[in-house]
């Protein structure tokens, strides 16, 4: 019975630190969580755990009630080997519930194959308006009207390559600071 | 937009020259104040500027045949013998080298320390904490291109600097804007260490978090940019948004030497905001510099 509550810890943590890692949110929300258990339950089935899956999954658990109070930390090492342990014999493709966020809607699949997650990958991953959105902070090819824009007009200070003093004195720089000298 | 209720305050500017290039000082007037006394508190302040600026020229300007740097070079002073000063710049340019794989480094070509990709970032942000002690909130200080910014152009608000980027193709007109403010001095620096990526909701443009704006370019005094790649460089000007100005200008500085692999690090690895203008025209922007 102890066993069993640890493993379903264990896989809840694991689900939602997958789901939260996926999205990049750090505080999973409450509907998370559940969606996290729902996928847990899909692969609970097995039900067999050795000694070593229930150690790790008595760490696991700990982590899992900070999951679920929507807190995700960097013990998704841990939570994951307490779910592929369990999780074994199955193999295979699980999806996820899909999940609102307040970053829109996620929801991955994972591929489990002889006990370990082999992949994860995100089925929908959405903002608020339906558009994909990305994950990193990665730099996009963007169009000029695509960018913030600004006018000379309407700019405090201005950015640019280091200038030398005489360039500076041509520059929109010299322009703001004559205005206001 | 915000919409600022109460009339937008004047600003006061003040400038002087240094490490080659012209620093101004803006900060807005204050209300309460007796515009006497507003003046001379930025006449002061700019003092106080000027003289941190000038005294970390004098012993890392290559271009003083009498400094530090150029004892150093010369091989008069070895690295061990030298100021704390310079000794805490090699290494925070050192660390700065290996985070960066080598794109950004403190090396020229022919082996010669030059600290200077470095020293003027540290300036400002020496500068900043200098303006923070003397008890000033708001102000903008802009370092030949390179920006910190504390507080807000309007007093008691939390109306962002606005900064334009000079379009490299023509630096008469703006290529982008981005908003500057929020407390960044206030809370300790960053630590150098990447932090792995930032939750999603800090990487809006909501002017709350980025207090610093540096940009690099391939064009003009590439003096401290050596291209880690054969052949021309990929990108004409970097723009890096952070909390921290020493990171912004490092990371702006690495991504023109890197290209892109650099970029896609530099974004992965650090919360800042990055607009990079390849040497086509065309541009490759993170989510805080999109509208």
């Amino acid at each position: 019975m102890r066993i069993r509550a640890a493993v379903s810890a264990a896989l809840a943590s694991a689900g939602i630190l997958l789901v939260g890692w996926q999205s990049g949110v750090h505080g999973a929300d409450t509907r998370s969580a559940i969606a996290a258990a729902a996928t847990g339950n899909q692969a609970s089935g097995t039900g067999t755990t050795g000694s070593s899956g229930a150690a790790s999954s008595e760490s696991a658990a700990s982590s899992a009630t900070t999951g679920g109070s929507g807190t995700t930390g960097n013990s998704g090492a841990t939570g994951a080997s307490g779910a592929a342990g369990a999780a074994a014999k199955a193999g295979g493709t699980y999806d996820g519930d899909v999940v609102q966020t307040r970053f829109g809607t996620v929801q991955v699949q994972i591929t489990v194959k002889a006990g370990q997650v082999t992949d994860v990958t995100a089925l929908k991953l959405t903002d608020a308006e339906g558009r994909s959105v990305q994950i990193s902070n990665y730099a996009a090819p963007v169009l000029r009207d695509e960018v913030l824009q600004a006018q000379s007009a309407d700019v405090q200070t201005v950015g640019g390559a280091t200038v030398t003093s005489d360039a500076y004195l041509t520059s929109l720089q010299a322009a703001l600071d004559a205005a206001n000298l | 937009m915000q919409q600022t209720s109460e009339t937008p305050h004047r600003l006061r500017a003040r400038t002087f020259t240094c490490m080659g290039t012209v620093i101004s000082l803006t900060v807005p007037t204050d209300a309460h104040k007796a515009p006497q006394a507003a003046a001379d508190e930025l006449e002061a302040a700019t003092a106080v500027v000027e003289r941190l600026f000038t005294d970390l020229d004098s012993i890392f300007s290559l271009y003083r045949p009498d400094s530090e740097a150029s004892r150093l070079v010369r091989d008069e002073l070895a690295l061990p013998e030298a100021s704390a000063e310079m000794r805490a710049r090699y290494e925070e340019a050192a660390e700065w080298r290996l985070l960066t794989e080598g794109a950004f480094t403190a090396e020229r070509p022919d082996g010669a320390l030059d600290l200077s990709g470095i020293v003027k970032g540290h300036a400002i942000r020496e500068a900043g904490m200098s303006l923070l002690a003397l008890g000033m909130a708001n102000w903008c200080l802009n370092a030949g291109g390179d920006v910190l910014v504390s507080g807000s152009p309007n007093p008691g608000t939390d109306v962002p600097w606005r900064a334009g980027i000079v379009d490299p193709a023509d630096r008469r007109t703006l290529l982008a804007g981005f908003p500057l403010g929020g407390a960044a001095l206030g809370s300790p620096p960053q630590s150098l260490s990447p932090s792995g990526p930032a939750p999603l909701g800090e990487m809006t443009a909501d002017g709350g978090t980025r207090a610093a704006l540096a940009t690099s370019g391939s064009a003009e005094r590439g003096d401290h940019i050596w291209s880690v790649t054969a052949g021309a460089a990929e990108f004409r000007q970097v723009s890096v948004a952070a909390a921290d100005v020493v990171m912004a200008d490092v990371l702006a500085t690495a991504i023109v030497a890197g290209g892109v692999p650099m970029l896609n690090r530099a974004t992965a690895m650090w919360d800042i905001e990055a607009l990079a203008v390849r040497a086509n025209g065309e541009l490759l922007a993170t989510g805080g510099f999109r509208r």
